[in-house]
């Protein structure tokens, strides 16, 4: 059960005398560990307090309600489940046509790779590109740093690139745009509706499947969930 | 009171809280750069922004779709292709082919627009308002603009015969860079504004 927690005070400056600041401000000296306590929330810029939570519970801004932050281990184990299932079905839905097209005797398919390449032969070049990179590029990225992420914290080494692979994940996520492919794949859809006859291909089902687990898990997962993960797997090395 | 809480600043890679106390800062902890120098990032973003603009107005002018029927071509804009939507009879996706390429990008021109410009008002001191919010809104809506490329695309993919035929037009060109332009420019506002712009009542 995702609970509100209500235990999460408000860490504003206003309200509490922040014990943890008066020290190292009188010094002038700030002090790293102490910082690591604190989140800002990404949505309202609001000052908290973290806290250990129990498992399958989630973290919420007291002032706006966004998603702070949850239990980190078993995030970061589903996320490597889940990106090894979507990495399997993109690969279903960019061999297998989406849909087929019958309009006037001559039947169409369509596929990812198709599709990028009737925009290259066309000399749209800049289209194609982009769509490349925002359909096929970015989802493979983003799922093959889970793997490479899930890899090297298994074996605790290569603190250096795995640090550089979660800072890129954070960038390359907002470049991966399937959901919204697989959004104009209807829109066409309907456009083609009174002219074609269309039956659904395989991997329509894969691809669907494919957005359901990258809206649902891959995109909603914060980055300071992978960081305290990582932090904590590689400072238990060095103990 | 105010001061306190904006001498902290989030990173956005690893969202560690972080002291804003240098004007170049780099994370603590990820060691990537929070933010760079304010002016910099200004003219930036506005530049972005402005680029956006100019393709846009190409993007409404030229042909996003070209479709020829039995030797007769006929070029689609992106507001003519919603209007023979709504004359089709197929309402909701008329709106939502509206609503993704025409009102999409006007409203994100405009709240980036806000930002850009509030943020010296803010540093004067009088207004109060909230831009982290408005920031988070352009982050989600931007990329919903790209709808009508990838519709262009799959048509054009699909629809490959002698009789009838359909390729994409320079619009979409045009508006593909607007996307990317776009995106970039919200991109690169600094963190620093916003909070800034939360504070500055």
């Amino acid at each position: 059960m995702r609970q509100n927690l209500s235990l999460l005070k408000k860490w504003r400056s206003r309200t509490v005398s922040s014990k943890l600041f008066a020290l190292s401000y009188s010094k002038g000296v700030y002090l790293n560990e102490d910082l690591d306590d604190l989140i800002i929330c990404s949505h309202c810029h609001t000052l908290h307090k973290k806290i250990v939570l129990p498992h399958k519970k989630i973290a919420k801004c007291s002032a706006c309600g966004h998603k702070l932050y949850s239990n980190v281990e078993d995030t970061f184990q589903k996320a490597v489940a889940f990106s090894i299932t979507a990495f399997i079905l993109f690969i279903v839905a960019n061999l297998f046509p989406i849909i087929k097209v019958y309009i006037t005797g001559t039947e169409n398919d369509l596929t990812i790779p198709a599709m990028i390449i009737t925009l290259f032969n066309e000399g749209f070049y800049v289209v194609g590109t982009i769509v490349l990179v925002v359909i096929v590029v970015a989802p493979l990225i983003v799922l093959s740093s889970y793997l490479m992420l899930g890899l090297l914290t298994y074996f605790k080494i290569f603190k250096g690139f795995s640090k550089y692979l979660i800072s890129f994940l954070v960038v390359s996520k907002n470049w991966a745009m399937v959901d919204i492919f697989f959004v104009s794949i209807l829109v066409a859809l309907v456009k083609l509706f009174g002219y074609a006859r269309i039956t659904f291909g395989v991997s329509s089902i894969a691809l669907l499947l494919f957005v359901i687990i990258d809206v649902a898990f891959l995109k909603s997962i914060k980055p300071i969930e992978l960081w305290t993960y990582f932090n904590r797997v590689y400072d238990a090395r060095k103990r | 009171m105010q001061e306190k809480d904006s001498k902290y600043i989030r990173c956005p890679y690893c969202e560690s809280v972080n002291i804003d106390d240098k004007e170049v800062l780099y994370c603590r902890n990820c060691k990537n750069r929070i933010s760079g120098k304010k002016e910099l990032n200004l003219h930036i973003a506005w530049a972005m922004l402005i680029t956006a603009m100019i393709f846009y107005v190409i993007a409404n002018i030229y042909p996003i779709l070209v479709i020829s029927k039995l030797g007769v071509t006929s070029q689609n804009t992106i507001i003519g292709g919603a209007i023979a939507l709504w004359e089709e009879g197929s309402y909701p996706i008329s709106l939502i082919i509206f609503i993704a390429s025409v009102f999409v990008p006007l409203l994100k021109f405009v709240l980036i627009l806000y930002i850009l410009t509030n943020y010296k008002k803010t540093q004067k001191g009088s207004k109060k308002i909230d831009q982290a919010k408005l920031y988070h809104i352009t982050e989600i809506i931007g990329p919903w603009s790209m709808i009508d490329v990838f519709v262009v695309a799959i048509l054009a993919t699909v629809v490959h015969m002698t009789s009838v035929n359909i390729t994409a037009g320079i619009g979409a060109t045009a508006f593909v860079l607007m996307v990317f332009f776009t995106m970039l420019s919200a991109m690169s506002i600094d963190i620093r504004l916003m909070k800034e712009g939360n504070n500055g009542d």
